[in-house]
């Protein structure tokens, strides 16, 4: 039982994840390399506290203004610069977060953080507490995608340009984006660091970065449904399929490889697409 | 609760025209890429209810003068004022909320609405002034009963679910006046709207912007499609290797020698 | 002499730098893709150096094996990876490229081993004193010397022969010269020939610097030549060597004075968030 409740907890920790990037790299088109940060930020920064006997859910709203508060950073720079250029500068965010926290030795440098005290609840109930994390966020973010927020988002995402002659401030609804967005990722990052009780430096870094894009990309960027299924089975596959443990990163990378280039559109796409060949049928 | 799909749009409304008001004004203003002159030292007042025809020959620098208009392009001299209002700090979305509205020469749909959603965002300005406030709209049906009109209005009403990416150009061109028609802009900047449409095509949307022009709407004009230039546009701007050559009633201005030689492969 | 000696390590680093962005700049310049499984062919190119080298003995003939056929694996990572996917958003490219770039890492600790290779006899190992107390390895100095044929080469190349400029032309509008004629498909797998072909002798030069070959020895030259290229300003080339040469003297200086704060990676990536905010085309990019 204890393998299972460990096993869904992992799952609605990165969904929660994986959802706070495809609010900003899905709905508003901001490609980002450096997700992981926020996840990290949060993971930090709540630890911190716990470690100083603060209640763990006092410290989830702090994960999430400290991390919301970096992520408005990036959102200003996001202002600056675009597309390709955003992406590189995002990476070099994560890079620089990685970078900085090695050399703390308040956050613990390169050893990271041990011992970080449970989250005053049962295993249970922590686990109950992180689904329903995730499903509120899922909610909001389906409501979000129907709101005048989510249009101007799919306005963005498709062409900035236009959106801005349609006299749509679309610095602001990029910021909301980055805000909303790391805000999530850093709850989802107080969250990891309690489950697994032991963060360092390397636990954020660009692969991680690279695999919740992944999540998002496979999922079929913007689809809640399907980025909330991709991040259910590729954070447990690793621990189903652990035979193959070796050839872990190959198979995943090998995974991602074959999806961009033979459907780029995710799962989503792939059920849109089977969806209508049922139907041409009937 | 009174809910009428055929309330007349607010584009519609007649205002009487009673004084003149300067809607935009275009002062000495001079734009140099390296060692060119784009444009050079134009000045242009455009009143309330006009519609002016803003014509010369290819390279005259009509597209330059567009972009200065709507901030894409900084000028090194001179200013543009928006009814009265300096323009110098504002961006493009600011001068749209602001007033000005612009259908470009390029289209541009969003690709990933269909039309209907296209012209329903621009009518969303209410609702996308802010942040917050788009976070907690989600009804988008008056918007799109008034995007239906207005595709009504340029012909587009058989294709408002259609996605963009599969309708011809004369189309789009349409979808780009319907979505700044949508704007309610007190001044509507047209850059050669006509352009790729058939000759019915454009002679149709020419009436619409006349008839818009009817009904109060103040335009700038850009277009190299003379004939329709001249069936419509009671006034006319033209400009040519970057400086402005007349400006004044269609007529007089056809007759200036230096328009005609303009035009004609100049003899200078 | 420290800040000489620093300056010379960063030139150094910086040349090495530079031979891998280049290739990047081209594949961006060329088809906008950001080549992150570039530093693969880095890697590739080490491997096959040491491994040519300790079998027949000669290093010459290593750089050219290298060269030649990471220069073809390079066409086909263009053909298999990249041409289906031009018409995509480039986002997707760039995922499938680190994808790329991840699974050649561990294709490489599958078939050699994580714990790397090193040359059986390494060689120019040894030093030439300059003048008093200030020394270089034979293999800084080549270092340095090829990279200045290697680029020489390139612009005497793109200057002055006919594929050169029917490269050029390529990259500045590919419309136009496919109008004239020009055969695009074929600069293009020219251009990966190049670009693969230069990151192969960094690679051999990096494992001769470090006398090692390791699965992940790519791993920090991806990244950081991405950070070259943006800081560069996206395909344009001069921008590219001057910001491996500027980057590759800041991080030798910066270790040693803000070592404390930031590691050298972090250093390079705060150096190209600073310039970007400051200039978002980069170095030397046009706007």
């Amino acid at each position: 039982m204890a393998y299972e409740i460990t096993l869904l907890t992992t799952m609605a920790i990165s969904i929660l994840f994986a959802l706070s990037l495809n609010f900003i790299s899905g709905f508003c088109g901001q490609i980002s390399l450096g997700h992981a940060a926020f996840l990290g930020t949060g993971a930090y920064a709540s630890a911190m506290l716990t470690k100083s006997s603060i209640p763990f859910l006092l410290t989830l709203p702090v994960a999430a203004i400290i991390a919301g508060f970096f992520g408005f950073l990036i959102g200003l720079a996001s202002l600056r610069v675009r597309h390709d250029f955003l992406a590189i500068t995002t990476m070099g965010v994560g890079f620089l977060f990685v970078g900085i926290v090695r050399k703390q030795d308040f956050l613990g440098g390169e050893l990271g953080l041990a011992g970080i005290p449970s989250p005053d609840m049962s295993r249970e109930s922590f686990m109950v507490f992180c689904i329903i994390l995730a499903v509120i966020f899922a909610i909001f973010s389906l409501y979000i995608r129907r709101s005048w927020m989510g249009f101007v988002f799919e306005s963005i995402a498709d062409n900035e340009d236009v959106t801005r002659i349609l006299g749509i401030d679309a610095s602001r609804f990029k910021l909301a984006a980055f805000v909303i967005g790391t805000a999530v990722a850093g709850i989802a990052g107080a969250l990891y660091a309690h489950h697994f009780r032991y963060i360092g430096p390397d636990s954020f870094g660009f692969v991680q970065s690279v695999s919740v894009l992944a999540m998002v990309i496979v999922g079929g960027v913007g689809s809640v449904w399907g980025v909330a299924f991709a991040a259910a089975v590729l954070s447990i596959l690793p621990l189903l399929v652990q035979f193959i443990d070796d050839y872990k990163l190959l198979f995943y990378s090998g995974l991602l490889f074959a999806m961009m280039r033979f459907a780029p559109d995710g799962v989503a796409g792939i059920v849109q697409r089977l969806y209508g060949y049922v139907r041409r049928k009937s | 609760m009174m809910m009428s799909t055929s309330a007349p749009t607010p584009v519609l409304q007649v205002e009487p025209v009673l004084q003149v008001e300067p809607v935009l004004q275009v002062e000495n203003v001079t734009v140099r890429f390296g060692g060119d002159t784009a444009v050079k030292n134009v000045s242009l007042t455009i009143n309330q209810g006009e519609l002016v025809g803003f014509i010369g020959p290819n390279g005259a620098g009509k597209t330059t003068l567009m972009r200065v208009i709507t901030g894409i392009v900084k000028p090194q001299e001179g200013r543009v004022l928006l009814e009265g209002k300096d323009l110098a700090k504002s961006t493009i979305n600011e001068r749209v909320s602001a007033g000005m509205a612009l259908a470009q020469q390029i289209v541009q749909p969003l690709h990933a609405l269909s039309m209907l959603d296209n012209v329903a965002l621009a009518c969303g300005g209410a609702k996308t002034a802010s942040v917050i406030n788009a976070m907690f709209h989600t009804n988008r049906e008056q918007e799109r009963d008034k995007a239906r009109d207005l595709l009504e209005r340029v012909g587009l009403g058989e294709v408002v679910d259609a996605l963009p990416a599969t309708l011809p150009l004369g189309y789009l061109k349409r979808l780009e006046v319907a979505r700044a028609m949508a704007l309610e802009p007190k001044l509507l900047l047209l850059d050669e709207p006509l352009a790729g449409l058939n000759q019915a095509e454009a002679k149709g949307l020419a009436d619409l912007i006349l008839t818009l022009n009817k009904g109060g709407q103040t335009v700038l004009l850009i277009e190299h499609n003379l004939r329709e230039v001249l069936r419509i546009c009671p006034t006319l701007y033209v400009q040519d290797n970057g400086l402005p050559l007349a400006f004044g009633d269609a007529d007089t201005v056809m007759k200036n020698p230096e328009v005609r030689s303009a035009y004609l492969g100049g003899q200078a | 002499m420290l800040y000489l000696e620093l300056f010379i390590q960063g030139i150094v680093q910086g040349s090495i730098y530079g031979l891998i962005a280049l290739g990047l700049t081209l594949v961006y310049g060329l088809l906008r893709i950001l080549h992150v499984a570039h530093a693969a062919l880095f890697t590739l190119g080490g491997y096959i150096g040491v491994i040519v080298t300790n079998t027949t003995g000669s290093f010459s003939l290593a750089i050219v094996v290298a060269m030649v056929a990471v220069g073809l694996v390079g066409m086909a990572v263009y053909k298999l990876a990249y041409e289906p996917l031009l018409h995509r958003p480039p986002y997707i490219a760039l995922i499938a490229s680190i994808a790329l770039f991840i699974a050649s890492e561990e294709i490489f600790r599958i078939v050699f081993g994580p714990f790397g290779l090193s040359y059986i006899d390494p060689p120019l190992q040894g030093q030439i004193e300059l003048f008093a107390g200030f020394r270089l390895k034979y293999g800084e100095i080549l270092v340095m010397g090829i990279a200045i044929v290697m680029l020489s080469a390139l612009a005497w190349l793109s200057a002055k022969t006919r594929t050169g400029i029917a490269w050029r032309a390529t990259v500045t509008d590919p419309e136009m010269a496919a109008a004239f004629g020009i055969n695009i498909q074929n600069v293009r797998y020219l251009n990966f020939f190049i670009a693969s072909a230069l990151a192969a002798v960094a690679g051999v030069l990096v494992a001769l610097l470090n006398n090692l070959v390791e699965p992940t020895m790519g791993s920090v030259p991806s990244y950081k030549a991405l950070a070259i290229i943006v800081l560069g300003g996206l395909g344009s080339i001069r921008g590219t060597l001057v910001a491996s040469l500027a980057l590759g003297v800041i991080e030798a200086f910066g270790t040693i004075y803000v070592g404390h704060l930031l590691d050298r990676d972090a250093l390079a990536f705060a150096f190209l968030i600073l310039i970007l905010m400051v200039r978002p085309q980069g170095l030397l990019g046009a706007k």
